[in-house]
Formats: C-alpha cells, structure tokens, sequence
C-alpha cells in the first residue's frame, strides 16, 4: 500500500508531500522525504511493552500497571515537572496541560532549550511574520542568520527558499538572492549568494550595525564589527534594503549564544525597522515537527508558551525559574513525566543527576538515554506513522498528521487519558 | 589547548537521533569537529582521542578536521557528550551557554565511552545497550 | 430524556414580540418545548429579566491570531489569573484571555453563541482547536476572502459563478460559516508592504478593485444561499476622513435578500472618522447613521471604544504597521500565503487623548443614531475597542443619558465640539438592548431559523436569566443597577442544562460548530477543477488533500447545507 500526501513528524518543516509504502506493519520505501525524514519513517528498535526499573533490572509490565505507575507518582509528587511535549501531537499536550493543572505541576516543553529566547523576545517586540508560502512566491532576498537549514531542516532550501518555485519570480533560483550569516562556514554557506562569518558571539553587534546602517547612520559604523568589514555590512544593508521582499530565518545560533533573547530581539528591530523601506519577515526555524504546536497549546490554554507553573493554582510564568533546566538544576521537582523528548541526551550533566535521583516516567516509542534514569517507560505510537493528530508547522499552519499503518500500541493521547483519568478519580472527594 | 565549543545540529545526529542506543549515534555526538592546525599544534590526527574539559568535568571525544571551524573553536554535534560538561546554569532565561563554553582540549589514550556508559556514570541504568 | 421548567420568567424576546410578558419556559432535551411534565426540574426565575442566550456576532476569540495575541503578551495574561475550581479550569488574561477565560467569561454574562471575525483558511484547523476548548458557547468562524488569489483571478474574468464555488469549496473545506472581506484587496497589497487606499485602488498585479471584489462576493455570497450576508471591514479603517470610504463601499450594496441584510459592515465606529488629518479628526456618525437606516439591507456592528487597556487584532496587517508607527509599542504581523494576513498591537485608549474621546463617542453614537436596533449590533469588535467585559456598561450606556453625561464630563475637554453625542437624548429600552445583544445578530447571521436567538417551541434552549426586575430597576437613574445585572447572570442554561450561576461555570460543556456546505453543480467543484487544483498544488506550501479540516475538529457537529445558484 502507498499513502501518499503522509506528513512528516521530524522537523518543523512538516512535509506533507511524502509517499510512503507500507507492506503490513513495516514502512518499506519512503519518497520525497529528507535523510532525517526517512530515517525516521523507517525507523526500527521499538520498545516492545512498558518497562520498569527493580533494582539493577528492567522488567515487563502491563500498560495497566505502568499507568496506574504513573498516575500514582504524579498524584503522590509534590514539584512534578511534565516535561518534552514536542515530539507528540496536539490532542495530548492538551491532555498534559489539563494533568498539570490538575496536581499543581510546573509543564515545560522543549522550546525553553531551543527558541524559548526568541519568545522572550517576541514578549517584547512582537514578532512580523508570515507563512512560509508567502516567502516562497515572493522573496528576492533570504536570509539564514544562526541556522543551517541543509544539516537540521534539509528541505527548507527546496519547498520554501533557495530551489523552489516562486509566483511572482520568473527565475527563482537566478531571482532570489540568499545571504548566510553564521560563526562556521556551514554547508549552507556554501551555497549563498553573500555569507557574513561572525566572529563567535558578535551578532548582536552586527545586527546593531545593520540597524545603523538602515537607518542612514553609516558614518557610525567602524572598519569592522565583530571580524565583519564595514564594506559587506553596507553591502548587505542594501541587499536588504533593495529586495522587493525579504526573509529572516534564525536558528539556535541566535538563541544559544551570548545575547541570546536579545539578539533575536535586536534581530526582529531590524525587520521592523526595514518594513519602513520595504516588506521584510522575519521566522524562527523550529526544530521538532511539533514544538511550534506546544507552544499553541500552552497559549490557549494557560495563556503562556512554555514554563507554566500552576504550584499556586493559577498559571504563573517565569523563564529561568518555570524551566526545566533550572528546576531540575536546583534539585527542586520530585517527580518527572517525560513526554517527546530525550532531556538526558539534551540537558547539562547536573539536571541528569537530579534526574537519577527522583521517579521517572517516560512516553517514547524508543529506548534513548532518558530511558537510563526511568523508573517506568511506556512505549506509544509513533505521531504520523501509527498515530495520527494535529501538529503546527513552524510557521502556525496546523496540520493533521496521517497514520500510515496500524499498530497496537496506545497514541500518546490515549496513554495520557487514562492516567489522567485515574488522577481525576483519586482526586474525588 | 584552550577552545571555544560550539554546539549544533547536523544530519547525521537527526538521522540517528531517534536511535540514541546506537553506536552511529555515539559516534556522532563524540565528534569533536577541529580546525586542521590547530590539530597540527596538539599533534592530533583524524579520529585520534581527545579528553575535553569544561565547567562540570570532562569526557572523551574523537578529533575530526574540518575546515568549516576557525582556529580556536571546536564544534561539536549536539548530545549528550557536549552535555557532559556543560554548565546548567541559564541567566534566568531557561536556556543554558549551549554555544560559549570555554573547554581545555589535550590528547588522551582513552576511547569515548558509549552513551549508557555516561548515563550510568551519572545514576542511570541502561535498558539496552 | 431531561425536562426542565424555567418558571415566573420575565420574559424579552423580540424575534416572537414578546416584551416583559411574565411565563414559563418548558425545556426538554436542550429544546425548548410547549410543556413538560411534572417531573422536570424547576429553576424559579421568580420575575427576573429573561431572553434568549446572548450572540456575540463579532469577537476575536479563536485561532491564529487571537493566540499570537496570547502568546506575545505575558503582561496580559497577568492581569487576570484564576485557578482551577470545580469543573471551571484555570484562566489567564484579560483583553485576550485564554479559551477557557472566554468561554466562562461569557457565559457569566449570559453569551450562548459567537462568531469568530476572522479565519484565514489555511489556518483553520486552530481555531476549530480553540473551538472544541470553549466548551460553554456554540462557534462559528467567518472565513477570510479579502486577498484570495483565485477569487481575484476569477473577478478579473468576470466570472462570478467561479467567485461562488471557490468560496463553496473552501467554506465546506475549512468548516466556515460566513465570507469575510478584511480591507477587501488591502491583506494582498500587504505582502508586497502596500496598501489600497479606498474601493477604487486597484491590487497590484491582479488589478481587480476592492469595490469589484465586494460587489462580487455580495452577488456570489447570495448565489450561494448562505445563512449570513458577506461580513465586511471596510477598507481604510482608522484614518480620518475614511467614512467617504465607508458610505462608498454601503453605495455598492442592492437589496439582495428579503429574509437579511445583504451587507453586514462590522466595527463601524472605526470608519466612521472626519476630518483630514488627527489634527481635525471628527465623528461622522450622523451621515453613516443616517444611510444606513435608510437602506434594509445594511447591518452594522459598533466596534464600541471603552477606555482602558486592550489588545489589538485584525486581519488588516497594514493597518496594525500605520497603528505601531503611531504607538511605538510592540507589532505582531501574519501574513498568509495566497489568502489574507493579520496584525496584532496592544494599545491603550484614554480618556485624555482627544481621538480617544472622539472614537468612544462614535460607537455610542452609532448605535443611538441608527433608527432601528435591528440594523446596529452591540459589540466591541472584542478585543479591538474593548474586551466584551465591558459590554454591561455599554448597555448601561445606552440606556441612560445620565449616565452618559456622568462620562463625557471626563472624557478630553475638546471632544464637544467634535461630536453630537452630547446632544443626543435617546435612551435605549431593555427590549432594544434584547435585540441588539441576541435577536438582532441571530437574524443577522442567519440563525434564527436554527433555533438561535429566540424561545419558540422548537428552538436551542439557550437562555439567560439576569438578577434584573425591569419593573423595578429605572435604567436612566440606576445605571449601576444594569450594569451589575448584565454582568452575572441569574442563571446561564445552555443546551437545556444550568452551566452558569451567580458568576461560576457548573458543568465542562461541549459546544457545537456551524458550518456551512454550498451544493455546486458537478462543474462548479473545485476539488476536480484542474486549473484549480494545479495552481493550487504549484504554489500553497500544503498539498490540497492536507488541506480541509477534518471532521473530528468539530466536537457538535451543525452543518449547514445549502443549494446553490450555479
């Protein structure tokens, strides 16, 4: 059988052109899709059943049992963090959200270790933006700034930027002109029209420089900003100011380095600067397919994106001290649901030694190297392979992932349901 | 050697990143990605052992050349090898110095250890090595 | 089966002429029913102000930008925090408060139904998510057509009836109900950073007009014979001077439906501006008021300003750009491929600021200078000029010249000259109140015949009971006294059950969806039309069969099904 027009749960590009053929429970070619995307749709070495930790082994038990684990951990915890959300679709982190709210837990998900900053900055100054159609019938002008879209999102050069098709571009690929603004020179930047190497750590500088430049003060500007001459900086000032329309996409290497969210806040000034001039955007490139959608999620329902604490009952936001690092960092939850994400692989060593020293459940299809610090791990359905549900592209269109073949293991959402429902019971007066 | 260490996603870590227990992944994410003299100056060849350290300890990579790093920075795949040493401390934005770390790189005889070996090392205990 | 009996209501429903007529209210099933028997349980309304559950027929509530609202505005969702209590989950916000703050909100006031102003289609699928997590109203979402590159290919060809199925095929696509027009041509202009300044200003590249796209729509719009007239923000909202505008686009509208008006123009205070400049900025309520109440087939809505902290959104992105280069605060930009856009800036109006003072007039003005309640809606383009909070001191505003005057005494010292409202004597009745928060916007939107907007036998038992006896209560003396009243309700019964009492939320809820699907001719379908399809497939960054919203986005599903014209 081939399911074509499937959508692909990897990176926030959410392809939804795949044709994947399915011979009984096994995904054996996958088309269209990217090396990360095939991987992953081909993806072997599930978790059989939920696994527990007794001492130094790892048992089998029941979805019954390790639910009724879970339910009983997160009721008896007094700090539980729920955390990862962005490896699943919509449907569950609402379940998750309810689940916080309902023992006075703190929720988190992976955007406070990836674009969490750019948040913070969006707080401040808003955010112009549009959707990725928009860039790709009318840009003449991409730029990547800390991002590097051929290791981490391979297909954006392709659907949305470099290689594709454009409405209002005769040539797109002669038409559009792509600068690439990075510490390294990635493979990206191999393929740019411009590339600017930023000595490590100076974009807020370069961004503070362009600034200048678009608005006339030029004469401000010394020979060189953060090992960048003026004459490339005045160069693609212009660049900018000249495109009939312009795109910003920025990666990590905005949000990670020193500035963090106020780099990307000196980034967007510039684009709201350069909307004077003409018609600029500017994105962030989201990792996981659906970390946009669990920031969407936390929105509607808590008012916030990520890092709610409802210790106090209400939804109280705080980043640096609602986050998972830094609650895990100062040894402050007792209980963890790990829901999508891998923290052990991610985090910094001391949050993986709190993580050994309190219960752990863990939802994931795979063992990964959380699954070391897990008392219980449940394996689920895979979002857009065996599951199916709503996930946000990164730039907010929603898109209901497919199921491509039918497995027995419980969805996320369905996991997720019945412990909450067994922690609403316990909570009956 | 003193190193600025710069984390960051590449292909070959999304592709086995789904597979955190394989040894392609471990692999990767111990690749310590160098510019070729700076190899030439710490008598590093292609593939050679390295203990680098950071803030929170040390751990054992494998240099790679390339010519995408400038002197004095290393790169390296984002895992938990990176994750070993680093510093958790975020200045209250939630977001740790995932890219401006300072690390001391010296030669070493020991081979990285695999990714349960390091869980194990910190409480964990591995499902499936 | 479950009775309910509603008994010693003091009943207002103007869809059936009833006025202050004291009765009982026999329910059965989320029906209202001739009687019940004797089993039923009995909610004692013991002479208090009873009417049909209130329709907001234009708020932003739900969906892409209402949560990018949300999302860039920590600060608001501060300034109102509740916890989880009973079955009412925690709520954070307060000019664009979270789903569950909505849809507590107002259901307190006594709000049974809401229209969703703006969906882009692409998008869709979020604001039917926001839906399904606002559990106490029944939604509808009016879908944007404002920059939509087939439509405006099509108007170019002077093909109306294509104009038709491409909005037949995308309402049954993304589950809308209403067509939409947001500064018609002005979100396609947008994208290139431009704008159209009023209905004759050509869109770059497609060079169609904003008046030929409203005059096709309107004519497409009855083709299809959908419930609600084509929902209109004019072009140029917010400038002075724009009611030239504003009478121009009402000009292009006939007659059109004998059941409806033919053009619903929304948040009409904010087109209603004279004067050429801010330095001269006026009200010219009296000339749109005056048009309007001659002409049957134009419905407008306030848009009413109250003065405070809110948020801005709308669909008009360039108009939010012109407003940030006004406010210096922080600007949020949407646009979306192939379709429309939106802009978000949160503002505050005060009374010290002049054009504030002038614009809290207008609305007022509005909708004490339109003759007939029928054809001017109460709303404040929630959050745009107010968060509907607010709405119990609007009412209470129009019911009471004192009250009005306590006000303008400390709105800015110039705003006299610029205004009539200090002259103006009327005062509103509860009856007209009734149709202007409830009978009038189900007529409106096409709903009444779907058991909306009124009690009959048969009807949605959707009913709001406020703690008002209107023997009792002098509206133009005791102000106060309406506004608590409308601000928490006796009892909320949706759907035939008690969601509501004295301000708390009793029971989750499960809303329903409108929706609307158009029957074409086989030739008139575009999921088989191949320059459609091909277009479609070249240039969205989703692929066509990804694009329609599923129906387990809908938790009720009400669709509506039409024939149309073709």
């Amino acid at each position: 059988m081939i399911v074509k027009d499937a959508v692909c749960p990897f990176c926030g590009c959410l392809c939804d052109d795949i044709e994947v053929e399915v011979e009984g429970d096994r995904v054996v070619a996958v088309t269209n899709a990217c090396e990360l995307g095939t991987t992953k749709f081909m993806g072997e070495k599930r978790l059989k059943n939920p696994i527990q930790r007794v001492g130094d082994e790892w048992k089998d038990i029941t979805y019954d049992e390790a639910i009724r684990y879970a339910a009983d951990m997160l009721l008896s915890a007094e700090r539980p963090l729920l955390y990862g959300w962005s490896g699943t679709h919509g449907e569950a982190q609402c379940v998750g959200v309810h689940m916080a709210e309902l023992i006075h837990g703190v929720i988190d998900n992976t955007s406070s270790v990836c674009h969490g900053p750019s948040i913070l900055a969006i707080q401040e100054v808003g955010h112009p933006g549009c959707t990725l159609g928009v860039v790709k019938n009318r840009a003449d002008l991409v730029i990547y700034w800390g991002s590097n879209p051929i290791d981490a999102h391979p297909r954006h050069l392709s659907r949305y930027t470099r290689y594709a098709e454009g409405f209002f571009l005769d040539n797109a690929f002669r038409d559009r002109k792509v600068i690439v603004v990075d510490v390294r020179k990635t493979e990206t930047a191999n393929i740019a029209d411009e590339f600017v190497q930023v000595r490590p750590g100076g974009d807020y500088a370069i961004l503070s420089a362009l600034r200048a430049i678009v608005q006339g003060k030029t004469e401000t500007i010394p020979r060189t900003v953060a090992g960048v001459t003026r004459e490339q900086l005045i160069r693609v000032a212009n660049l900018c100011k000249s495109a009939k329309f312009g795109a910003v996409y920025f990666g990590l290497g905005l949000t990670m380095t020193p500035g963090k969210y106020k780099n990307i806040r000196n980034a967007i000034e510039l684009v709201s600067e350069l909307n004077r001039h003409t018609k600029f955007t500017i994105s962030a490139m989201r990792g996981h397919y659906n970390v946009y959608g669990s920031n969407e999620v936390n929105t509607w329902m808590t008012g916030y994106p990520f890092g709610i604490d409802f210790s106090r009952g209400i939804a109280f936001y705080n980043p640096g001290e609602t986050t998972a690092v830094d609650i895990l960092a100062r040894k402050e939850c007792d209980a963890a649901l790990i829901v999508g994400s891998d923290p052990a692989a991610h985090f910094p060593r001391r949050c993986l030694e709190h993580l050994a020293e309190i219960p752990i459940v863990q939802l994931d299809p795979y063992p990964n190297a959380t699954t070391a610090f897990c008392n219980v791990q449940i394996p689920v359905a895979v979002t857009g392979i065996d599951a199916e549900g709503t996930a946000y592209r990164m730039d907010g269109v929603p898109i209901r992932t497919r199921r491509v073949l039918w497995s027995d293991y419980l969805s996320d959402e369905e996991v997720l349901s019945r412990m909450y429902a067994l922690m609403q019971e316990a909570q009956q007066p | 050697m003193k190193f600025l260490m710069i984390t960051g996603r590449t292909v070959n870590q999304g592709v086995t990143v789904e597979n955190k227990t394989s040894p392609e992944y471990a692999a990767e994410t111990s690749t310590c990605f160098m510019h070729e003299f700076d190899m030439m100056e710490l008598g590093l060849d292609d593939g050679d052992a390295i203990r680098v350290t950071g803030p929170c300890g040390d751990v054992v990579m494998r240099v790679s050349a390339s010519v995408e790093v400038e002197m004095g920075t290393v790169f390296v795949p984002y895992g938990p090898y990176a994750n070993h040493i680093l510093s958790a401390g975020t200045r209250s934005t939630g977001m740790p110095d995932f890219k401006s770390h300072m690390v001391e790189i010296e030669p070493t005889d020991e081979a990285p250890k695999l990714v349960h070996e390091l869980m194990e090392d910190l409480g964990g205990l591995a499902y499936d090595r | 089966m479950t009775e309910l009996l509603v008994k010693n209501a003091c009943v207002i429903d103007p869809l059936r002429g009833i006025n202050g007529d004291v009765m009982d209210i026999a329910i059965r099933d989320g029906k209202i029913v001739e009687e019940v028997s004797d089993a039923a349980e009995v909610v004692d309304a013991r002479g208090m102000l009873t009417m049909p559950g209130g329709i907001d027929s234009h708020t932003h509530i739900c969906g892409t930008k209402v949560n990018f609202g949300r999302y860039m505005s920590p600060e608001d969702m501060r300034a109102g925090r509740t916890p989880r209590r009973g079955p009412m989950h925690a709520t954070s916000g307060y000019s664009v408060p979270t789903t569950y703050g909505n849809s507590y909100r107002y259901s307190v006031m006594g709000y049974t139904t809401l229209l969703e102003g703006a969906m882009a289609p692409l998008e869709a699928r979020h604001t039917h998510e926001e839906f399904t997590y606002t559990p106490l109203q029944d939604t509808m979402a009016n879908t944007l057509f404002d920059g939509n590159w087939a439509i405006m290919e099509a108007i170019r060809d002077g093909d109306i009836k294509r104009v038709a199925a491409i909005i037949a095929w995308t309402l049954s696509a993304v589950k809308g109900f209403g067509v939409k027009l947001t500064n018609p041509g002005g979100t396609e202009a947008w994208q290139w950073g431009k704008n159209v300044s009023c209905i004759r200003d050509p869109v770059p590249y497609f060079e169609v007009t904003p008046a030929e796209i409203i005059r096709s729509v309107v004519e497409a719009n009855e083709l299809l014979h959908l419930p609600h007239s084509v929902h209109l923000h004019c072009n140029n909202l917010g400038t002075p001077g724009n009611y030239t505008c504003t009478l121009g686009s009402m000009g292009l509208i006939p007659d059109l439906n004998p059941k409806r008006q033919t053009l619903y123009a929304t948040h009409v205070q904010y087109h209603a501006y004279g004067g050429s400049g801010w330095k001269d900025f006026c009200s010219k309520s009296e000339p749109i008021a005056n048009f309007v109440s001659m002409r049957p087939q134009i419905v407008i809505d306030m848009g009413q300003v109250m003065f405070g902290r809110t948020t801005t959104m709308t669909a008009d992105g360039p108009m939010e750009f012109n407003l940030y280069r006004l406010h210096h605060d922080k600007w949020s930009n949407h646009d979306v491929e192939l379709e429309t856009g939106s802009g978000i800036i949160p503002v505050v109006y005060r009374r010290k600021n002049l054009v504030n003072s002038i614009m809290w007039s207008i609305g007022l003005e509005l909708a004490l200078l339109t003759k007939s309640p029928w054809q001017c809606l109460l709303t404040t383009d929630n959050p745009n000029g107010a968060p509907f909070v607010k709405y119990p001191e609007i009412i209470a505003l129009l019911m009471s010249k004192r009250y009005r005057d306590a006000e303008f005494a400390t709105v800015h010292p110039d705003t006299g000259s610029r205004v009539p409202l200090p002259a103006i004597e009327r005062e509103l009745d509860w009856n007209e109140i009734a149709v202007m928060t409830r009978a009038g916007a189900a007529r409106a939107l096409g709903i009444q015949d779907l058991g909306k907007g009124h009690l009959a036998p048969g009807a949605d038992a959707d009913i709001a009971i406020y703690p008002l006896k209107i023997d009792e209560v002098d509206p133009s003396a005791e102000y106060q006294k309406v506004i608590d009243g409308f601000s928490q309700t006796e009892y909320t019964i949706k759907r035939g059950r008690v969601v509501a009492r004295r301000g708390e939320c009793l029971v989750h809820g499960s809303n329903a969806t409108f929706w609307v699907r158009p029957k074409v001719p086989e030739n008139y379908d575009m999921s088989k039309d191949p320059d459609f399809i091909e277009k479609f497939e070249r240039y969205y960054t989703v692929r066509m069969s990804n694009y329609p919203v599923q129906e387990e986005y809908l938790s009720r599903n009400r669709c509506i099904e039409t024939e149309a014209d073709l």
